[in-house]
C-alpha cells in the first residue's frame, strides 16, 4: 500500500458545530470515543453551516481555557480555601462557544501527502491529527498513531 | 512603582530565578488581528515580535492594539507597523534588582530575557513572577516573625489585612453611553486596565477592560459605539472592611484581575483591589523585611 494520506487516513470522521459550546464538543468527544470505537477523542474538525472546515478544537484548546490566570502566583498559597475551584471553573468552560477558543490556523494535507511530509509537519507543528481535504472538502483525517501504526510491521521486522 | 532598598528581600536573585520561560512570539509581519486572538487564547498582556530572520524586533501590548483600534487601523495591518520600539532585554544572570531598576527606569511592565551568551530569548520577566517569588520567599523566611512565633496557621497572617488598608482609592468611570473612542482617551490617560461603567444615577452597571476592547475590535466593533454595548455587565466587587484573604479567593474563583471596591452598599465603589497589588502586601510584610516591599503598578492583565 502506498504510504500517502488516503491510506492512512480515517475516513469516518467528526466534526462540530463552530457554535456548538464546550459542552457540546466534549459530549462529541465521549461519543465519538465511546464504547464500540477504537481510539478516544480528544479533538475534533470544526465546520461552519455548509460543512467546510474553519477550525480544529484541541483539548489543548480547552485546557488553555481552563487554566487560571494567576496560577503562578496562588500556586503557593496553602492558606487560601480553593475547594471547589475545579466544579467552577469547569462551570464557567461549558457555555463557551467552540468558535471563540478553536485554532483557526489550519494545516491541512491532501490525499495524495506522502507520510513523511505529513510526520514532518506533525513534528514541526506540534499536531496529532490532520485533515485531509480534496477539492475543498473534507475526506478524512490522519492521526500520528495511525501513522505510526502504519509502520508497526516494518519497524518490528516482522514478516521478514 | 518601583522602590527597591538596597538590601532587599530579592538581594542576590538572578533574573532566572523568577522569570517565566514560556515566552510567545509572532513574526512581525502577521496581522493585528491574529495577535489579539493569541493574547485572549494564552490570556496574557503582551506578545514579542520576531523579524524575518526570527530575531526579536518589537513588543506588541494590549495597549499598543488599543491604541491601534483608536487609530482605526484595519485588522490586517502588520503588526510592525503598530509595535512599540525594540524590547527592552536584560539577560537570566543579571541581579534581579537591576532588572527592577530598568524596568523602573523605563516605565514598562515586563522584561525580556536573554540567555548568557545573548543568543536567543529565553524568559519574559513581569510584575507578577516577581510577586510570586516574594511569596514564596516569605513564607519559607526563617524570620517569619508569625513563624517564629510558632504560629503555624498561616490564615492568621491573611488576617492582618483587610481590602481597604491595600485597595487603590478614586476609580476611573465613565457613561453607559460614552464612546469606545472615550474610553480609551480614559484607559491611556489613567495607565489603568479597566473602566467602572455608571449610569446616569452614578450606579455602577459595568465594566470595560482592555481585553473587552480589544475584542470589540477583532469582532469588528466601531469605536464610536457606546460602552454599554461591549461592557461585562457584572461588576465584581467585594466590601472594603473584608479580609484580604476572601478577596483573593474571590478573584482565583471569577478568574478576574480586579475588585472594585464598595462601602456600605454595593453602589458605592470607593476603590479598586488588582490581584498582583492583594499577593503583593502578603510578602515582606512582616517586621522582618517590612523596607523591603516593593511597590509595582498595576499592568491591566
Amino acid at each position: 500500500m502506498e504510504p500517502i494520506a488516503k491510506n492512512i487516513m480515517v475516513s469516518r470522521f467528526h466534526t462540530i458545530s463552530h457554535s456548538a459550546t464546550v459542552a457540546e464538543a466534549v459530549r462529541a468527544f465521549k461519543e465519538a470515543g465511546g464504547p464500540g470505537e477504537k481510539r478516544r477523542v480528544f479533538g475534533m474538525m470544526v465546520v461552519d453551516e455548509q460543512g467546510n472546515l474553519i477550525g480544529m478544537l484541541s483539548m489543548y484548546d480547552i485546557l488553555l481555557l481552563l487554566r487560571p490566570k494567576h496560577i503562578h502566583i496562588w500556586a503557593d498559597m496553602s492558606d487560601i480555601d480553593i475547594s471547589g475551584i475545579i466544579d467552577t471553573v469547569c462551570e464557567r468552560a461549558r457555555s463557551v462557544k467552540v468558535e471563540d477558543i478553536m485554532t483557526t490556523e489550519l494545516i491541512t494535507v491532501s490525499p495524495d501527502t506522502h507520510l513523511f511530509a505529513i510526520l514532518d509537519i506533525m513534528l514541526r507543528k506540534h499536531v496529532r491529527r490532520l485533515p485531509v481535504i480534496d477539492n475543498g472538502k473534507i475526506v478524512g483525517i490522519v492521526y500520528i498513531s495511525d501513522l505510526f501504526y502504519f509502520l508497526y510491521d516494518k519497524l518490528a521486522g516482522d514478516g521478514l | 512603582m518601583g522602590v527597591v532598598e538596597k538590601h532587599s528581600m530579592l538581594s542576590g536573585f538572578k533574573v532566572r530565578e523568577a522569570m517565566r520561560r514560556q515566552v510567545l512570539s509572532l513574526p512581525d509581519s502577521k496581522s493585528v488581528g491574529k495577535a489579539i486572538s493569541l493574547l485572549i487564547k494564552y490570556k496574557i498582556s503582551a506578545l514579542l515580535l520576531t523579524d524575518g530572520d526570527g530575531r526579536p524586533s518589537g513588543v506588541v501590548s494590549k495597549t499598543d492594539i488599543m491604541n491601534a483600534y483608536y487609530a482605526d487601523f484595519p485588522l490586517d495591518q502588520e503588526l510592525r507597523s503598530i509595535a512599540a520600539a525594540s524590547p527592552i532585554t536584560c539577560t537570566e544572570q543579571d541581579p534581579l534588582e537591576a532588572a527592577l531598576e530598568v524596568m523602573r527606569q523605563n516605565r514598562i511592565y515586563r522584561l525580556y530575557v536573554y540567555d548568557q551568551a545573548h543568543t536567543r530569548i529565553v524568559g519574559l520577566l513581569a510584575y507578577p513572577d516577581i510577586v510570586g517569588l516574594l511569596y514564596r520567599l516569605c513564607r519559607s523566611c526563617k524570620r517569619n516573625y508569625l513563624i517564629q512565633k510558632g504560629v503555624r496557621e498561616e490564615a492568621e497572617v491573611i488576617r492582618r489585612f483587610t481590602v481597604k488598608e491595600v485597595m487603590t482609592p478614586n476609580v476611573q468611570s465613565n457613561r453607559a453611553n460614552d464612546t469606545l473612542y472615550t474610553l480609551m482617551e480614559a484607559l491611556s490617560q489613567y495607565r489603568f486596565g479597566a473602566v467602572l461603567i455608571k449610569d446616569h444615577s452614578d450606579n455602577p452597571v459595568g465594566v470595560v477592560s482592555k481585553t473587552d476592547l480589544i475584542l470589540a475590535y477583532k469582532h469588528g466593533i466601531s469605536p464610536e459605539r457606546p460602552a454599554h454595548e461591549i461592557m461585562s455587565s457584572k461588576v465584581h466587587g467585594c466590601e472594603a472592611s473584608a479580609y484580604l484573604a476572601e478577596a483573593i479567593q474571590q478573584m482565583i474563583f471569577s478568574d478576574i484581575h480586579r475588585l472594585f471596591v464598595y462601602q456600605d452598599r454595593p453602589e458605592n465603589i470607593v476603590g479598586v483591589l488588582s490581584f498582583t497589588d492583594a499577593a503583593r502586601v502578603r510578602s515582606g510584610s512582616c517586621r522582618a523585611c517590612l523596607t523591603t516591599r516593593i511597590k509595582i503598578e498595576d499592568q491591566g492583565i
